[in-house]
């Protein structure tokens, strides 16, 4: 085990490598960033010194080299609109996104198995024609336009909760201000729903469908049949015997669904200005904040690379016939 | 699921929502009020405070040696007078007494001079405004106290006392002991002002706050703390504004102007603003060989373009509001009163460019030419940019647009002069100085002249206008402006118009210049 975990942190690396290669390309490969860091009436003079003093005139190489330098030294830079250290800002805004996506992968997931599994025991019937036509809208409506009609229905005409802004509750709780998480918490929920189920939506629709499917796969199998015959309750040869074999599945996209879910969060912070780092990496984007982006990517990178890590551990625990070489 | 879970389940559903929305502080009370833009901070440094935003807060927060007021005039703030030498290179400002930053260190005439000298430090490598384009622009070379009161900035030439007078009030005054013990990766994060509003809070992406500076006598507000959210979703801002839960927004689209008007709760100013929206003409050889370029390096062709393009009703039916066609470059009541906008009038261009050499061919096509515009930067810019294509294809004129992404692809363009051979764009304009709005064309080289034009009579009469007074550079303005009208660079449009959206419960009034100041709002009667 050790040594397979050392083999993939290893190979970490070299995605790291890759995707901060390729989006200081892509980033440079949109003109010149320096531009968006004059004045609209900067001289060409101007221009030039803003360049210099942006480090934009050095070769790409060197520029690269430097940022991976840094990056060996735990320094992903400083913000080239702030002022401020990339990876502290990143770090600033991370509690934000986290309260959002597991807050959404919970309600996704909590829903999810449930709805799944009353449409694989009801297969046929109109409860289950029901849930999937649900579960192909969820898919199909785009995050941006569903946020926008909770808000302007739910928020706007039924005044039920708040339009947009965000209480913070992971923060102070990671700067061991207990009473003001505590007291945050119940307003912190209240803001995190509207955005919270936008982003649900779609994994809520998708793991409804998948876990269905696995279900009707492990209801068929044999044991499950000997289960039934032993005279065991229903509600336990499901639970016990055939939802357990049919998570191996759920498993695997559960992880790859947070990472898809944190990366999923730009829209919906916009829509509910949510001062995540979504917003954060979109902003950077924009203005070509490299460090930042870069910054950002990294801890992505890593974030995506842990979570495999930890869905292949676990594969292990809940199927002990799997070995990791 | 049994009875009690279900109960439990209920009950906490209803608590939830009984929960008030206190936690989340940033809701207008009498006391309060909360400000919506779309876009957040990126430093407080006021040395580095680059976007309108930033500025919108930084001017309740810094004073200024003179301050812009609403109507344009350029009012003492900080400073209650100044003379200039008279060669007009050196300008000396007398500051008001009393003066102090909000450490309660007093701010004086060598806490001015740092703060210009802070800015224009090379080893700052600042890119905001101050740096970046006021002090460039107002040709500064350096400050220094003369005594407690009184700072003498140094320039290397003589230039318009308007527009001097107008860059240097855009500096954000600060004290220099707290910032000279500051590294710039601190002074970034924790902002020492001397306005009429001190910096409380500032939460990334979320808000800015600030509170009333009690002692404070320069300037009178009214509200004890303001809120500057940062909402970038047009529509949630407009549904905020709505729900009463922010009293000013910047930038409501036109189509949701009416769902504010009939909400009851808001209501839309719409202003003429300051920027300048027009297409260019390229006279750059490196477009030499397109298609086009040939006719409109001919001036009449680009005097009967001019009358092509129905520029009211592009601004009615798609910008939301009426408008009055820019007559040049220079924002009313600056302007030449005696030129009036080009009328549209179809027949008029069709014939002026058939005595101009270019009459429609058998397929009724007189020339083709390419029209170059951005997507995302100005108001309804795609649209507006389609339209103008369709009436200048009305009258002959064969036009193949090419939009493009405005950060990513057609700003690097703009910047490197390789737009056209026409192309669509906007500039920032003033309401206190004509020679600001005109110096876009300060030389045929400047980086602001994007289509290369070479006018001599323009750039010598330029030249002469720096430094005289102000009944010649008045005279100079107006015939410079004549030339323009005659040998126009622009296909000239419109003055962009801004939409603000305002509390009913506030009584506030929004500014030509982009500016959001509201120290005169209050609470409505």
């Amino acid at each position: 085990m050790s040594a397979y975990l050392v083999r993939r942190l290893l190979q970490s690396i070299i995605v790291i490598i890759g995707v901060t290669l390729l989006s200081f390309l892509v980033l440079h490969m949109a003109g010149d960033p320096t531009y968006l860091y004059v004045s609209e009436r900067a001289s060409n003079e101007e221009i030039a010194a803003a360049r210099v003093a942006l480090g934009f005139d050095r070769p790409l190489p060197e520029q690269y080299l430097n940022f991976m330098a840094g990056l060996l030294q735990g320094d992903l830079g400083t913000s080239l609109r702030s002022r401020q250290p990339a990876f502290d800002m990143v770090m600033s805004r991370l509690p934000a996104t986290l309260e959002l996506t597991i807050f959404a992968m919970v309600l996704a997931v909590s829903l999810a198995i449930p709805i799944g599994i009353l449409s694989a025991t009801k297969r046929g019937t109109p409860v289950d024609g029901g849930i999937m036509l649900f579960a192909m809208l969820g898919q199909s409506i785009p995050s941006f336009w569903l946020g926008l009609m909770l808000l302007l229905f739910v928020g706007l005409q039924l005044r039920l909760l708040p339009i947009s802004g965000h209480v913070p509750v992971l923060e102070p709780l990671l700067q061991g201000n207990f009473n003001e998480a505590a007291a945050n918490f119940p307003s912190a929920i209240r803001y995190l729903i509207l955005p919270g189920i936008t982003i649900a939506v779609f994994s809520l629709s998708r793991n409804a469908r998948l876990i269905r499917s696995s279900m009707l796969e492990v209801l068929s199998q044999d044991y499950v049949q000997t289960a039934r015959s032993k005279g065991l309750p229903s509600r336990v040869v499901i639970m016990r015997h055939a939802f357990r074999n049919a998570l191996v599945p759920v498993v695997t996209i559960l992880g790859l669904e947070f990472g898809f879910l944190l990366s999923g969060v730009v829209v919906v912070e916009t829509v509910f200005s949510w001062p995540g780092v979504g917003r954060l990496v979109f902003n950077a984007i924009t203005q070509r904040d490299i460090p930042v982006v870069q910054a950002s990517v990294v801890t992505f990178s890593m974030m995506f690379i842990l979570l495999n890590l930890f869905v292949d551990v676990l594969y292990v625990r809940l199927d002990p016939r799997i070995r990791l070489h | 699921m049994n009875a009690r879970v279900k109960r439990l389940l209920a009950a906490g559903a209803v608590g939830l929502l009984a929960v008030p929305l206190a936690v989340s502080a940033q809701m207008p009370d009498d006391t309060t009020l909360v400000i919506a833009q779309s876009v957040d901070v990126g430093t407080l440094d006021p040395a580095i405070v680059g976007s309108r935003s930033e500025a919108n807060i930084f001017g309740h927060v810094f004073g200024t040696l003179y301050q812009i007021a609403d109507s344009g005039e350029l009012v003492p703030y900080f400073a209650n007078s100044y003379s200039i030498s008279e060669d007009g290179m050196e300008w000396t400002f007398t500051l008001n007494e009393g003066l102090t930053c909000h450490d309660g260190e007093p701010l004086t005439a060598s806490d001015v001079a740092y703060t210009f000298n802070r800015a224009a430090d090379p080893a700052n490598a600042f890119t905001g405004n101050t740096s970046g384009f006021v002090l460039p622009s107002a040709r500064f070379v350096s400050a220094e106290a003369v005594d407690d009161l009184n700072v003498r900035i140094v320039t290397s030439t003589a230039q318009s006392e308007n527009l001097r007078l107008g860059l240097l009030s855009e500096v954000y005054l600060h004290c220099e002991d707290y910032y000279s013990s500051l590294t710039l990766e601190e002074a970034a994060l924790a902002p020492v002002g001397s306005g009429p509003y001190r910096f409380v809070e500032w939460v990334p992406d979320d808000y800015v706050l600030i509170e009333k500076v009690p002692d404070f006598t320069l300037r009178e507000v009214n509200f004890e703390r303001i809120y500057w959210r940062v909402i970038p979703e047009a529509s949630t801002r407009t549904a905020e504004l709505i729900a009463g839960n922010v009293d000013i927004i910047a930038n409501v689209p036109p189509d949701q102007v009416d769902a504010v008007n009939n909400s009851g709760t808001a209501e839309v100013q719409a202003v003429q603003g300051t920027r300048r929206i027009y297409v260019g003409f390229q006279f750059g050889e490196n477009f030499a060989d397109s298609p086009g370029y040939d006719a409109i390096q001919n001036t009449d062709v680009r005097v009967a373009l001019q009358y092509a393009v129905d520029v009211p009703t592009i601004c009615s039916t798609l910008l939301g509001v009426e408008c009055t066609r820019a007559s040049s470059m220079v924002n009313p009541p600056n302007d030449n009163p005696n030129l009036t906008p080009y009328p549209y009038d179809p027949a008029m261009a069709e014939q002026l460019l058939d005595e101009a050499g270019w009459p429609r061919g058998e397929n009724g096509v007189r020339f083709d030419i390419t029209l170059m515009g951005p997507r995302g930067r100005y108001l309804n810019d795609e649209a507006v940019v389609q339209a103008i294509g369709q009436y200048l294809t009305d009258v002959g004129v064969n036009v193949t647009l090419d939009i493009r992404d405005w950060s990513s692809d057609y700003l690097p363009l703009v910047r490197e002069k390789n737009v056209g051979p026409l192309f669509f764009l906007g500039t920032g304009g003033s309401t206190w100085s004509a020679l600001y709005d005109m110096a876009d064309l300060s030389a045929p080289d400047a980086g602001t002249n994007y289509t290369n034009w070479a006018n001599e009579d323009w750039f010598a009469l330029w030249n002469e206008t720096q430094g005289v007074d102000p009944d010649t550079e008045r005279t100079n303005v107006n015939i410079m402006l004549e030339v323009f009208y005659n040998d126009p660079p622009w296909l000239l449009l419109y003055f962009q118009p801004d939409f603000y959206g305002v509390s009913n419960r506030i009584e506030w009034s929004a500014r030509r210049d982009e500016k959001i100041v509201v120290y005169s709002a209050a609470l409505a009667e």
